[in-house]
């Protein structure tokens, strides 16, 4: 058990930037997920930390020591990887046995015994230590690569993208079944991925980079609810976020109001909202509104958008349904898949001011959002 | 634009094997959008290259339009084939990519300009017909690549795979596109795909193949709510649908045998079950309520895990081997260690023939 300091760490490979600058800390015994797209740096970040590729400046630091100068063995940091590499000719203990026989551990038999079964237990692999590799679930064999890195007592444990390989039904069960067992694992951990689902679901932090850079570090409630920038903010959420153009007016003393898509339908902004947005002076904003945050409304709603339906998507549980507003532009909303839709049919939505995360339009960065609105249904 | 019929449709590559695909009948009518949808090797692209002319029929018969094609040249069918990749022309305009196929085909020059005129309005390329593809997005090279397809005014246009090389927030628009060209033009269509979403999106009805045998032909909302059987239920839905193995106890309960699960049998499962005792129980993760109260029908749990995702909140509570998963609303009242009770209403239960696989009705 460790906390990570990472500083000012960057990487070139040949000319081209891999990660630019990075700092970072992680708390000993978190679980960080490390998101974003191919080439964001996350593998890169993970390799410089186990010691596989040496960052051009910065330095890291575990449970406090610099570790710059240790060979990747001496780091005390388990990786694992995409691919397991189980060794399919044993059987699941020898596997799990594999590291502490090596020469750096050589530890006795009965000791050996000792921490596989223990592991075994936590992993929920102890009824199967006798079985060869080929006669197991693909989660039975994560659990025992999982286990495998857990015997050696690693200081750090670093996963790059475990479950990127797998159909997406399999996916989901094995990300939930690794966040069962997450609380488990009592090692400092962090996990690559480009999944933001994997993201938010495991990570009690995500951090997200982008083209090498650290766009934003924070709970995945944030990431998701206050988003850093319009950017962070379309990596989270299937289908993405809306983003629209929006024009703030005054409604009489302190109260402000928003304009969008409709001239005369002004939105009432919450008095929090509005005092983060006259403290900044921002003039020109661009507001987030998630899919699931807009509804469908009664015909007639004075205070509700007008659309016609440009497509409706039916995706089972939920329906995905693309109104085009009277200026024209799409918005994206999912909604209840028991309804169904007649395309080009003309209908009426609502957004709740509450839910709107609003945008800086020239910088792009995250401004306001209310904390009124509580996400619990 | 025209009818298509496959007529108990075989290919057999090797007479040791079992057939690709195994006597497929299908009826698409005019203007339909159909996905072949099932895993690699369930015989869809296999279908696709057999309609294109790509492929020899082994048995049975492909109409099209009300015609025999089995054996008509392929560029003779009236088939229209839009591949996942683009392979659009690098140094040619848009304009010429358009115009190619017909410049093979030796049509007059002011029939070509007419033609490209006309599907660039479809398309909505027209102001990018002087471009050349890599000024394009990746959604009007897509277009394009459809508009080459459809150029020579096909009776059928095949998809294959349309989107599986695009991002995930890329597809999703890309996607609406097609679903709004369809919509707008109605060309008869069919589409190859293993994405479940993709299917259910866009077609108008979605045939399930797996080992080469149709499973179900139906609209998308039919094959989500009324799975024929336990491989189309387990094949659409994220995420994915629960299954189980549950008996029929004394008590008229389901039980997993060596855990607290145990569903009291209502009327409508008593009548689906007849006089099974052991049954697979299947249930997705939105049809099941997740309570803190008991009631006559509840199953008692304790969460086991639970996932905020932003738009929806899922909670996996453990039965032995088995985590059942239930979806809610973004809600953070639910923790591991919580006791809880589940409620299944009818409707949202299948149970399904342990041996066959297949759906029980009433």
């Amino acid at each position: 058990m460790a906390s990570v300091e990472l500083q000012g760490l960057t990487k070139y490979y040949n000319k081209r930037r891999a990660l630019e600058n990075l700092s970072l800390d992680i708390h000993d015994n978190e679980f960080l997920a490390v998101f974003g797209p191919a080439g964001a740096g996350k593998t890169t970040m993970l390799s410089l930390i186990a010691g596989i590729a040496t960052p051009n400046s910065g330095t890291i630091k575990i449970g406090g020591r610099e570790i710059g100068g240790l060979a990747p063995a001496d780091r005390n940091v388990a990786m694992v990887f995409e691919s397991y590499a189980l060794y399919s000719q044993f059987n699941v203990y020898d596997n799990m046995a594999f590291p502490l026989r090596s020469p750096k551990f050589k530890l006795p038999e009965d000791k050996i015994k000792e921490r596989v079964t223990h592991h075994a237990k936590v992993m929920r692999i102890d009824h199967l230590l006798e079985r060869p590799i080929q006669a197991l679930s693909n989660g039975q064999r994560q659990r025992t690569a999982l286990g495998r890195a857990l015997v050696r007592n690693p200081d750090l444990f670093l996963l790059d993208e475990p479950l990127s390989h797998l159909s997406a039904n399999l996916r989901h069960s094995m990300r939930v079944e690794l966040k069962e067992m997450r609380t488990q694992l009592g090692t400092t951990t962090i996990y690559a991925t480009h999944d933001y689902r994997e993201a938010m679901s495991l990570g009690d932090r995500v951090a997200m980079l982008n083209g090498g850079h650290l766009l934003q570090l924070a709970s995945p409630d944030d990431v998701y609810f206050r988003p850093a920038s319009i950017d962070v903010a379309k990596f989270f959420g299937d289908p993405e976020v809306n983003i629209l153009d929006a024009k703030l007016k005054s409604s009489g003393g302190s109260k402000l109001s928003l304009h969008m898509l409709e001239e005369n339908i002004p939105l009432p902004l919450p008095p929090d909202v509005v005092q983060v947005l006259n403290e900044k002076h921002t003039s020109k904003i661009q507001v987030g509104v998630r899919p699931p945050d807009v509804r469908i409304a009664r015909e007639g709603d004075k205070q509700a958008f007008h659309a016609t339906i440009y497509s409706f998507e039916p995706l089972g549980t939920r329906s995905i349904l693309t109104l085009k507003a009277v200026d024209g532009s799409l918005v994206r909303a999912l909604v209840d898949g028991h309804q169904t839709f007649e395309m080009d049919r003309r209908t009426q939505f609502r957004i709740d001011p509450h839910l709107l995360i609003i945008f800086d339009a020239e910088s792009q960065r995250f401004l306001a959002r209310s904390a009124e609105f509580s996400e619990e249904p | 634009m025209a009818e298509l019929l496959y007529r108990k449709l075989v290919k057999q590559y090797r007479p040791d094997l079992p057939p690709a695909l195994d006597r497929l009948d299908l009826k698409i009518r005019d203007g339909e959008f159909i996905a072949l949808l099932g895993p690699s090797g369930c015989g869809k692209s296999t279908t696709l290259r057999m309609t294109a002319g790509l492929e020899s029929v082994s048995d049975g018969q492909i109409v099209i339009g009300g015609k025999v094609v089995n054996n008509t040249h392929p560029k003779d069918r009236g088939i229209g084939l839009a591949f996942e990749n683009y392979a659009l022309y690098p140094p040619l305009t848009v304009r010429d990519n358009l115009a190619f196929n017909l410049r093979a085909h030796r049509v007059k020059q002011t029939e070509i300009d007419k033609r490209v005129a006309e599907i660039a309005k479809y398309l909505h390329v027209e102001e990018l017909l002087d471009l050349k593809p890599a000024a394009l997005s990746s959604g009007q090279k897509q277009r394009v690549n459809i508009g080459r397809a459809l150029i020579r005014r096909p009776a059928v246009l095949l998809l294959d795979e349309p989107l599986s090389h695009l991002d995930a927030a890329l597809r999703v628009k890309m996607r609406t596109e097609i679903k709004r060209l369809h919509t707008e033009q109605r060309f008869t269509t069919i589409m190859v795909t293993h994405d479940q979403l993709e299917a259910m999106a866009l077609a108008d009805r979605i045939a399930v193949l797996n080992d080469g045998k149709l499973q179900q032909f139906d609209t998308p909302l039919q094959v989500f709510n009324h799975p024929a059987n336990e491989f189309v239920a387990g094949f659409l839905g994220e995420p994915p649908m629960n299954i189980f193995a549950v008996n029929a106890d004394s008590n008229r309960r389901l039980v997993v045998p060596g855990t607290d699960f145990a569903l009291p049998v209502t009327n409508y499962v008593g009548r689906l079950l007849g006089h099974r005792t052991s049954v697979r129980l299947g249930v997705r993760p939105w049809g099941i309520r997740v309570s803190h109260t008991p009631s006559e029908i509840s199953v008692p749990g304790t969460v086991s895990v639970v996932e905020n995702l932003g738009d929806e909140t899922r909670v996996g509570v453990r039965y032995g081997d088995m985590l059942l998963m239930a979806s809610t609303v973004m809600t953070r009242i639910y923790k591991p260690g919580l006791k809880v009770h589940l409620t299944f209403e009818d409707e949202d239960l299948n149970l399904f023939d342990q041996n066959t696989g297949e759906r029980l009705t009433a």
